[in-house]
C-alpha cells in the first residue's frame, strides 16, 4: 500500500508545493483584539449575571424572611387571641360555677327550712 | 498534583492563532468563517483553561477543537462551490501577508473541493506535519480510516491538479519556474 506520509523517496514537486502552500498563514491582525474584547465582554456579562443571581438570592432571602416573620406574627397573634378567648371562657365558667353553687346553697337552705 | 506550567491565555492566543486560523481557513475555504471559528475556539479555550495541563496539551486541544468546530460549521452551512479563478481574484483583495503564490492559491482552492474527511487528514498532515497516529487522535477516527483518507485525498488532489494545473504537474515544473 502506498503510504505518502512516510515519503521514502524525496517528495515530488506536487507534494513539495502542497506542503509549501500549506504553511501556516498569519491570522488577521484584528483577531487578537477581537478575541480579547469578546473574552472581556463575556466576563463582564458573566459578572453581571452573577450579580443578578446574587440580587435575586438576596431578594428571595428578604422575601422568605418577611413571609416567615408574617407567619410567625400571625401564629403568635392567633395564640394570643386563643389565650384571651380561653381566659374569657374560664371566667364565664367560674362565674357560672359560683352562681350554681350559690343557687345550690340557697336550695339546700330552703329544703332544710321546709323540713323543719 | 501541583503543576509547574500554568496556562497563560494571551500567550496561547499569540502563539497559536496562526495555526488555528489556518486550519479553519483550509477546512472551510472561507476567511470570514475561519475568523469566527478561531474566535470561538479561543473563547472555548478560555472556558477550559483550568483543564489544560501542558503546552502540548494546549496544542492538541486547539487542533482537535478547531477541526471539530470547522466540521460543525461545514455541516451547518452548505459551502459554496469553489471557483479557482474567483479564489485567485479574491487573493488580490486579501491582506498582503495573506497572499501566496498563484500556484499555492490554486492548490489550496483544489484542496477545498475534496471531501471533508480527506481534506482534514491532508491539512493536518501537510500543514501540521502530524503522523497518521496523531491525526487519528486529533480527529478521533480509526487509524485505518485516516490512512485511507490520506491516500485517497492525495490521489484525488493530484488528479484534480493534473486536470486543472497541467502546466504545473508537467515534468514537475512549477508555474513560477516555467
Amino acid at each position: 500500500m502506498d503510504e505518502p506520509w512516510k515519503t521514502p523517496e524525496p517528495m515530488d514537486e506536487f507534494e513539495r508545493e502542497l506542503r509549501q502552500s500549506m504553511l501556516r498563514r498569519p491570522a488577521p491582525p484584528s483577531l487578537t483584539r477581537r478575541v480579547l474584547d469578546a473574552r472581556s465582554r463575556r466576563r463582564t456579562e458573566r459578572l453581571h449575571l452573577r450579580m443578578v443571581w446574587l440580587q435575586r438570592l438576596a431578594a428571595s432571602v428578604v422575601l422568605a424572611g418577611a413571609l416567615g416573620g408574617g407567619l410567625a406574627w400571625r401564629h403568635f397573634d392567633e395564640q394570643k387571641k386563643g389565650e384571651a378567648a380561653r381566659e374569657q371562657v374560664m371566667t364565664a365558667l367560674r362565674i357560672t360555677t359560683r352562681t350554681l353553687n350559690d343557687l345550690n346553697a340557697r336550695l339546700a337552705e330552703r329544703n332544710k327550712a321546709d323540713g323543719e | 498534583m501541583a503543576r509547574d506550567w500554568q496556562p497563560d491565555f494571551e500567550r496561547l492566543l499569540e502563539e497559536h492563532q496562526s495555526m488555528v486560523f489556518s486550519l479553519a481557513k483550509r477546512m472551510t475555504g472561507d476567511r470570514g468563517l475561519a475568523e469566527e471559528i478561531a474566535q470561538d475556539v479561543f473563547l472555548e479555550l478560555d472556558r477550559h483553561l483550568s483543564r489544560i495541563e501542558s503546552p502540548e496539551h494546549a496544542l492538541f486541544w486547539l487542533r482537535r477543537v478547531t477541526m471539530s468546530r470547522s466540521a460543525d460549521a461545514l455541516r451547518r452551512r452548505k459551502v459554496r462551490g469553489v471557483d479557482l479563478w474567483v479564489e485567485i481574484e479574491e487573493q488580490h483583495g486579501a491582506p498582503a501577508e495573506d497572499r501566496m503564490s498563484p500556484l499555492g492559491a490554486r492548490v489550496e482552492a483544489l484542496l477545498a473541493t475534496l471531501p471533508e474527511p480527506q481534506r482534514a487528514a491532508l491539512v493536518l498532515r501537510y500543514q501540521e506535519d502530524l503522523t497518521p497516529e496523531e491525526i487519528a487522535k486529533t480527529l478521533e477516527s480509526p487509524l485505518a480510516t485516516v490512512k485511507s483518507n490520506l491516500q485517497r485525498g492525495l490521489k484525488l488532489l493530484r488528479a484534480k491538479a493534473e486536470s486543472h494545473l497541467k502546466e504545473f504537474v508537467r515534468n514537475g515544473r512549477t508555474v513560477e519556474n516555467a
